[in-house]
């Protein structure tokens, strides 16, 4: 087990040496893990099966994608300082991978405000050719809240630690969080960018009684999926001149005369034999 | 798979390694923190805008005389491409990679014909003639060259859309317009032409 996690931390770290997050190293075997820290002003550790996996994790950092096989495996948060993984700020959790998928795990705070860690599946399922996916998580110690949408609700009585999700057209919308059943901004308006083949999941997190609350993004890229083909011409003006369909009816008939006198020397043969 | 097998052999030495250290220590002095033996890539979860790439804007065929300038395209509502209705304009398929990426195909098409504007330039890319060089300037001032690898016609039904569309492969060009026969029915082409070229 040991080995199998280094192993798979190895392989996620030396497959994402670029900047940009590798689109998905996801396999029949293997699952993609993230990791977002969201609680305010506490600098952490994360401790995965016993071993220190991120050394002071900073609020706001978003770390991966880490290769993992699929498997089950216990995570701990501590104080950056610990010397262990035995007293831990946040968990130990469970956290079942399965294979071909990819999830981000997000240690925030829940709607009254206790540090708590949650487990999301990113939907990684392609999109359509000019479209891009937007998925939204509560994970902010605040009551239910409206997600607005170029100022009107897109998605409504979002609670913690839930998400939803749409795909939407390319372009830029300017997005905002207000409380359940009201209109003023809690966060934002921000500018979101709708790109093309690309899971854009936006976090809420902070904490409403701390005055803190903020957007995270996480991007997931490579769901794009192919334009139907292309039809480039109307008139006929460039066609080829028409010998062409002439030369293809007569290697048709060719054809056939010959599987005409392929059965015919059958034929013969058969009656040869008798 | 070599890498993952040195990964784990390494780290079993690292870990070998670490059992050797005795375990308690009655040392008065505390044991240092442990630090983390794997670098795992990290990265601000900030609002950021989207980068955006470098959009040819020129298209240059010397060899047949192509000299047009390049609009941004997505997709039509049916799915398809979208294209300039003008024939001397050509469309990139904005979505795709351009010639400043790293990796994947640059899509760049035209109409090759039209009952008003009549034949395009695009149409002259069935005769193109080996290797020949295209350049692609884009909006950054830069000039991209390439040489032709292969002109072809292809039955639009065989068109391999997701080499054709690939992100991910060696950077090069795709030019496509239209050719083969005409169906006056339905006033559509037979074939795609595709010419594919690499970067000089």
């Amino acid at each position: 087990m040991r080995n199998k996690i280094f192993a798979g931390v190895a392989a996620g770290a030396i497959a994402a040496v670029g900047v940009a997050i590798p689109a998905n190293a996801i396999s029949d075997t293997t699952a993609d893990l993230y990791v977002l820290h969201a609680v305010p002003g506490l600098t952490v550790d994360v401790y995965v099966n016993g071993e220190l996996t991120l050394d002071d994790f900073e609020p706001g950092d978003l770390a991966g994608p880490l290769d993992l096989p699929a498997d089950t495996y216990t995570v701990a948060i501590t104080a950056s300082d610990a010397a262990d993984d035995s007293e831990p700020a946040i968990g130990p959790i469970d956290l079942t991978l399965e294979a071909n998928t990819s999830y981000t795990a997000v240690a925030h705070l829940d709607e009254s405000g206790d540090p708590t860690a949650s487990l999301f599946t990113n939907d990684l399922s392609t999109v359509a050719a000019g479209e891009g996916r937007l998925t939204v998580r509560h994970t902010a110690a605040a009551p239910a809240v409206d997600v607005l949408a170029n100022d009107a609700v897109a998605f409504d009585n979002l609670s913690n630690p839930d998400e939803v999700k749409a795909d939407l057209a390319v372009g830029t919308i300017s997005a905002a969080v207000a409380l359940t059943g009201t209109t003023d901004p809690v966060i934002g308006p921000a500018d979101v960018e709708i790109a093309e083949g690309v899971n854009t999941i936006v976090y809420a997190w902070g904490s409403a009684a701390d005055d803190n609350l903020t957007l995270a993004v996480q991007t997931i890229d490579g769901l794009h999926s192919n334009p139907g083909g292309v039809d480039a011409g109307t008139a006929g003006l460039a066609a080829d001149n028409n010998n062409g369909i002439l030369v293809a009816g007569l290697g048709g008939l060719a054809a056939l005369l010959a599987l005409a006198g392929f059965a015919a020397t059958r034929l013969s043969a058969a009656r040869a034999a008798k | 798979m070599a890498p993952r097998i040195l990964a784990l052999a390494v780290m079993a030495l690292l870990l070998a390694g670490c059992a050797a250290a005795p375990a308690e220590s009655i040392a008065p002095v505390p044991a240092p923190l442990p630090t983390a033996e794997i670098d795992v890539p990290r990265q601000s979860s900030e609002l950021a805008p989207v980068e955006q790439l470098a959009a040819p804007v020129r298209i240059q065929i010397p060899a047949v005389g192509v000299d047009i300038s390049i609009a941004p395209v997505g997709i039509q509502p049916d799915g398809f491409m979208e294209i300039p209705e003008n024939i001397t304009v050509a469309g990139w398929y904005q979505y795709g990679s351009s010639p400043s990426s790293d990796t994947g195909s640059t899509v760049i098409t035209a109409h090759v014909d039209d009952f008003v504007q009549g034949l395009g330039p695009f149409s002259r890319l069935a005769s193109m003639p080996a290797q020949a060089e295209i350049i692609v300037t884009t909006d950054d001032g830069v000039d991209h060259r390439y040489q032709l690898e292969s002109v072809q016609n292809i039955q639009k039904a065989q068109v391999p859309l997701d080499q054709v569309f690939d992100r991910d492969g060696a950077p090069r060009i795709v030019l496509l317009t239209c050719g083969g026969q005409f169906d006056e029915n339905v006033r559509q082409y037979s074939d795609n032409v595709v010419a594919i070229a690499n970067p000089l």
